[in-house]
């Protein structure tokens, strides 16, 4: 079953993510900081990373910059999630090294077709 | 004393009598010093506002006394210089000169010093208390204001934020049991939800319009420029508008010219602006018909591109469109009860469509509809985007592609590659689709396969390789000729992933046309020879090819196979299985390529083996594609094998695509 490390303090946000994402049939791993996200995704060698990136402890871009750093973890596809629609925040996410961006909410379908692409690009 | 004499005193006292009245009535302290400094003419009003002694008037006492008095009474400050201050202004009589003077109680006078002809100098004093209160409480004001403006600019932003993550708890958990109620047939339940679902998005648009426009009146609205694939936008924009439409019983035509290119623009605000003019146009008409048309004009010899959203809705008064724009107005104060919404679409769109360097315009009468339009240039100004970016002077307008011109891709992530093709091959004839990073590529080409690609290595989000890979793993894309355009040589790689052709940056722009001529040999219809023993799979394939207007023959294995290639002209394309009696695939694929007649035979295998990598690497030499039959429906491969082989005629050299799809 493929992995996801959902990374997100927003309990609400976590909980509803992680339900539908299970529901399409993800086993999904969950980490509330950026530490936790680092940490976890070592350990658990997820297939994707969702990162949020107002992260409390260790936000998410620089929780990008060290995953994309680490020769462990460089090559899980990250997709960062972002409350702002803003231009800035999305180049800021890629900069960062992220391999793609999504604005919350989070619409599924949409969210779905990036995680999707990104699987079958790095499977 | 002479009569003369008398007159002249007379004459005399009248003027100073004149003199004294005028000095009197004046609203300003006057004195007058002589060429020693003593004060010889002053007004009431210089007494009280200097509180002058009376020893000091009329007398032998100087200027300078007075300032020495003065200053010890603290009139310049409890500590100030005396002396000082004295040698200051004593150095500044021999010109007009003025300042201001708070005196200890609080009142402000300006002071202005002229010198005289003749020596001596005089001294005006204007209270300005009440001016200088005036101007202090209005620059309070504007600071005030100012300040007020950027905490409600702010405030807005965070409130916005605030607001939306309950809504997004609201839309988010309506929508998990809504699946929930979806998957018990809890039809009841779905309804509800679904009103739940709607009004959560619908409040949170209205909030999205009034941070949008917080933003563009606190200047915080960035621009953010990219090639927009105008059939593509006006699919998306269709998708969302037509249940908007339909809801009112209106029907939604949209006429868009399928070669009407692409623009330079901001793609987040354009979609929104016709989306905001085709929900209005919705929202105020009832059982009519709603109208998106895209047209291409010439502005002072520049391309634009014109949007005119039409209805047949109730229409507007003179007076109404006069107030169309303005943010927090609609037509009526009745309009937001009847039709809700915020009023701010408008004003947000217009805002919009000015930062994108084109406009908005309307023309409409009561009962007789409205049509609004927004013209855009085919490159938005950069000054308002502040876009960096190199851009190539549009010198010569490209002409419009015929209809049916063969399609190019490019995918670059810089604008000046996009620019030169554009020009280069829009020239020649071609039509040229645009994506700005592997991904948009991806899902320009799912929606409209192009017919060749031009394919930039260094992209953020997808690199050139990994969109090669992609391509080459979906049997729509697997066809389709890719040249790699990169600055870094990697030649080998490239082919090895799938790459017909490979340049290096810089562009010549002569052998990239004979490469996409080449690519572009006309689609004739041919014959597809299908090498299979499972009748069961070739009747499949022969119904999927005949479906795209091809020709199928059929023939069990490879010797037959080999028999009916020599007997007859060669096919368009070869469909070849590996695992056959008497002569398997590999068997066949050699022997075919010894004879010099099908060196360049197109051979795409279609295959359910799983393949070592020796085999891989064998076929790889000698075939075009190899698609696993487990990996897509043989009857969606229709298109990709009629393309590939209409296309694929002229092309040297044999090209593996990895379809190890999971």
């Amino acid at each position: 079953m493929t992995k996801i490390l959902l990374v997100e303090d927003n309990e609400m946000n976590r909980d509803m993510l992680s339900r539908r994402l299970a529901r399409n049939g993800f086993e999904i791993v969950m980490a509330v900081n950026g530490q936790e996200g680092l940490d976890l995704a070592s350990s658990e060698s997820p297939d994707l990373i969702l990162l949020d990136m107002s992260l409390p402890v260790l936000d998410g871009w620089e929780a990008a910059r060290r995953l994309k750093a680490d020769v462990g973890t460089a090559k899980i596809p990250v997709i960062a999630l972002t409350a702002h629609a803003m231009v800035q925040d999305k180049e800021k996410a890629l900069a960062a090294g992220c391999d793609d961006f999504d604005t919350k909410p989070v619409e599924l379908p949409r969210l779905l077709e990036k995680i999707n692409a990104l699987l079958r690009n790095g499977g | 004393m002479t009569d003369d004499k008398a007159k002249e005193a007379a004459s005399a006292s009248r003027e100073a009598a004149l003199l004294r009245a005028t000095l009197e009535h004046m609203s300003q302290g006057v004195a007058m010093y002589d060429a020693d400094h003593k004060l010889v003419t002053w007004n009431e009003l210089f007494r009280q506002y200097l509180e002058m002694p009376d020893e000091f008037l009329g007398t032998d006492r100087t200027f300078s006394d007075y300032i020495r008095y003065i200053g010890a009474r603290g009139e310049f400050g409890e500590d100030a210089d005396v002396e000082e201050a004295l040698q200051k202004r004593l150095a500044m009589l021999d010109r007009s000169h003025s300042f201001e003077r708070v005196r200890p109680d609080g009142t402000v006078l300006e002071v202005r010093r002229d010198p005289v002809p003749g020596g001596g100098f005089i001294a005006i004093y204007t209270d300005i208390t009440e001016r200088k209160k005036a101007e202090t409480a209005l620059r309070e004001a504007k600071e005030a204001a100012e300040s007020a403006s950027k905490v409600k600019s702010s405030f807005l932003a965070n409130m916005s934020h605030e607001l939306r993550t309950p809504l997004n708890a609201i839309i988010g958990y309506s929508e998990i049991l809504l699946e929930d109620a979806t998957d018990r047939g809890d039809k009841a339940s779905v309804g509800d939800l679904e009103k739940i679902q709607a009004a959560g998005k619908h409040l949170l648009g209205l909030i999205n319009d009034i941070l949008d426009l917080s933003k563009i009146e606190a200047g915080r609205m960035d621009v953010y420029l990219e090639h927009v694939f105008l059939t593509r936008l006006v699919d998306e924009v269709k998708t969302i508008v037509e249940p908007m439409v339909k809801k009112n019983g209106n029907r939604l035509v949209v006429a868009c010219p399928p070669d009407i290119g692409s623009l330079h623009t901001d793609l987040t605000k354009l979609k929104q602006s016709i989306i905001n003019l085709l929900s209005n146009a919705a929202k105020f008409t009832k059982e009519g018909t709603v109208t998106l048309r895209l047209s291409r004009e010439m502005r002072d010899g520049a391309p634009w591109v014109k949007f005119e959203v039409a209805d047949s809705g109730i229409g507007m008064t003179e007076e109404q469109m006069a107030r169309l724009f303005q943010a927090f107005t609609q037509a009526d104060s009745s309009t937001t009860r009847n039709f809700g919404g915020t009023g701010l679409g408008l004003t947000i769109t217009k805002h919009f469509c000015a930062m994108l360097g084109g406009s908005i315009d309307v023309k409409s009468a009561p009962g007789q509809g409205s049509t609004f339009t927004i013209a855009l240039p085919d490159h938005a100004p950069k000054a308002a985007a502040q876009d960096d970016a190199a851009e190539i002077d549009h010198a010569a307008a490209v002409p419009a592609p015929p209809a049916g011109a063969i399609n190019v891709l490019v995918v670059d992530d810089d604008p000046a590659v996009h620019d030169v093709l554009a020009a280069t091959l829009g020239k020649e004839g071609y039509r040229i689709s645009h994506a700005k990073d592997g991904l948009e590529a991806l899902a320009i080409m799912r929606k409209d396969p192009p017919d060749i690609v031009t394919l930039d290595v260094m992209m953020p989000k997808l690199d050139g390789w990994s969109v090669l890979g992609v391509m080459k793993s979906e049997a729509q894309l697997a066809h389709i000729p890719v040249i790699m355009l990169t600055i870094v040589d990697h030649r080998n790689l490239g082919f090895s992933l799938g790459a017909s052709e490979y340049m290096t940056k810089p562009i010549d722009r002569n052998r990239l046309i004979a490469l996409i001529e080449k690519f572009a040999a006309s689609k004739r219809d041919g014959t597809v020879l299908v090498i299979d023993d499972d009748a069961d799979v070739r009747a499949m394939v022969k119904s999927t090819i005949e479906s795209v207007g091809m020709r199928t023959a059929e023939v069990a294995n490879g010797q037959a196979a080999l028999d009916w290639l020599i007997a007859h002209p060669q096919p368009a394309l070869v469909l070849l299985d590996l695992m056959m009696p008497k002569m398997d695939g590999f068997e066949f694929l050699e022997r075919v390529r010894q004879n010099p007649q099908f060196v360049d035979l197109p051979i795409v295998v279609l295959t359910a083996k799983d393949l070592t990598d020796n085999e891989r690497s064998f076929l790889a030499e000698r075939t075009l594609l190899v698609l696993s039959k487990s990996a897509q429906p043989i009857s969606k491969l229709g298109f990709a094998l009629a393309a590939i082989a209409g296309r694929n005629r002229n092309m040297k050299g044999a090209v593996m695509a990895d379809e190890e799809t999971q």
